[in-house]
């Protein structure tokens, strides 16, 4: 076996190791969230660089040093490219709200009129209803409540409860609420400006599944 | 005669040499597009617009099996051009063909996946979140069904003519532009399919 053929035996061999490797680390979710991505990002580099090597046989040759200088500038640009409009994206889309967050934030500041107009916001808040949340279930399924009640989610489990309004398939904000995330042993209170009904259901646990029936007083 | 030989074939050479500069050149001018593309994806993968995300609609199985597909493909490429380079015409022409079947199932298990959820409601025009992974993923889909064209059309002028000079430079070609298609593969499998699970 020549030398070259054992280079491309050696490249493929860590290749799939670094493919196997962040599959597993995502899978088994071992570490979580940005350690997570900077590890699996890590790892993408690294097999570029083997594969750039082993596979592309760069840096090789009589006239290679060209090939190099272009790589790395071409490297370069698309650093800048990609992470330059991932920060500024990323600045913009916090300074700026959605229509969502708006609705979310009237509601929580209680503006009940912008500019003469009446934002559908609860400035006077009447009874509050209790939902739990214990053993995987949610009780009572559907809570029945008039508009600018208030609704209290308790988390009696040990895990973590994340909420999200709508289906699983198709998700539907609750005025302006897209997710309600309850830690361990935790409440979490929210008012109910909009009329209608609404699903909601944990993500994680399909059998956290309930719903809020909502009602104008008049 | 034999000034004439070596002269000639370090004209051939040095032929090689600028021609291959030429295709890195390309090459890089690709890693470009797609970086736009991925910046692109990056900035818009969280657009969903209350509809379903990554998580939800990506299965990680069928990407890894895609991965290893391509990486095959990428690592018998790379021996046919062995072949090629010793005149093994018939060694080339079986590691070229098992490199055209990975990359046609690679493209297959795309384009299923693809025809999935395009047959589930999400298509091209659902949300931006859609649009940046269909574009970004389909160009380098697009790239790779050119890859299996010329390869195929590649494979006929050796099956006709044998393996010369001007055929053994169009290998050496083809197979950086695979190794390169492989490399692109690696960030969308890293930051689309791995990283929608993080």
């Amino acid at each position: 076996m020549n030398k070259e053929t054992s280079s491309y035996i050696t490249g493929f061999i860590i290749s799939v190791i670094l493919t196997f490797v962040p599959y597993t680390l995502v899978v088994h979710h071992t570490i979580t969230g940005r350690a997570l991505l900077i590890t699996i990002l890590a790892i993408a580099m690294t097999q570029l660089m083997v594969q750039v090597l082993y596979f592309l046989h760069l840096g090789r040759g009589a006239d290679a040093k060209f090939n190099v200088y272009f790589f790395a500038g071409t490297f370069l640009t698309m650093l800048i490219v990609v992470a330059g409009s991932v920060i500024i994206i990323s600045n913009l889309h916090s300074n700026m709200a959605t229509i969502d967050q708006t609705k979310q934030i009237i509601d929580s500041e209680g503006i009940y009129q912008v500019g003469g107009e009446l934002t559908g916001a609860c400035h006077v808040l009447h009874a509050n209803h209790v939902v739990t949340i214990e053993n995987a279930a949610v009780s009572p399924a559907v809570t029945v409540a008039n508009k600018c009640d208030t609704v209290t989610f308790i988390d009696k489990d040990t895990a973590r409860v994340q909420i999200d309004f709508g289906t699983r398939r198709k998700r539907a904000p609750y005025a302006g609420l897209t997710d309600i995330t309850i830690a361990k042993e935790h409440t979490k209170t929210i008012t109910l400006s909009q009329t209608g009904t609404f699903q909601f259901s944990d993500n994680l646990r399909p059998t956290v599944l309930g719903a809020l029936a909502v009602v104008d007083e008049q | 005669m034999v000034e004439h030989t070596s002269k000639h074939a370090a004209h051939e050479v040095a032929a090689n040499e600028r021609v291959m500069f030429g295709f890195w050149i390309y090459l890089m001018t690709d890693l470009l597009l797609f970086s736009v593309l991925f910046a692109a994806y990056a900035v818009l993968h969280g657009n969903t617009v209350g509809g379903v995300t990554g998580r939800t609609l990506f299965t990680l199985p069928l990407a890894l099996q895609e991965t290893i597909l391509l990486l095959t493909s990428s690592f018998t490429c790379g021996l046919g051009l062995l072949a090629a380079r010793q005149n093994k015409k018939w060694q080339t022409l079986i590691c070229f063909g098992i490199t055209f079947i990975l990359g046609a199932l690679f493209l297959s298990l795309e384009l299923k996946e693809f025809s999935e959820f395009i047959s589930t409601g999400h298509t091209l025009q659902t949300n931006a979140f859609m649009s940046s992974f269909f574009v970004l993923v389909g160009t380098h889909g697009l790239h790779i069904s050119s890859g299996l064209l010329w390869m195929a059309i590649t494979m006929g002028y050796i099956l006709k003519r044998g393996l010369n000079g001007p055929l053994i430079r169009k290998l050496a070609l083809l197979s950086l532009f695979w190794h390169f298609l492989d490399i692109v593969w690696i960030f969308i499998f890293t930051i689309v399919y791995l990283g929608a699970y993080v």
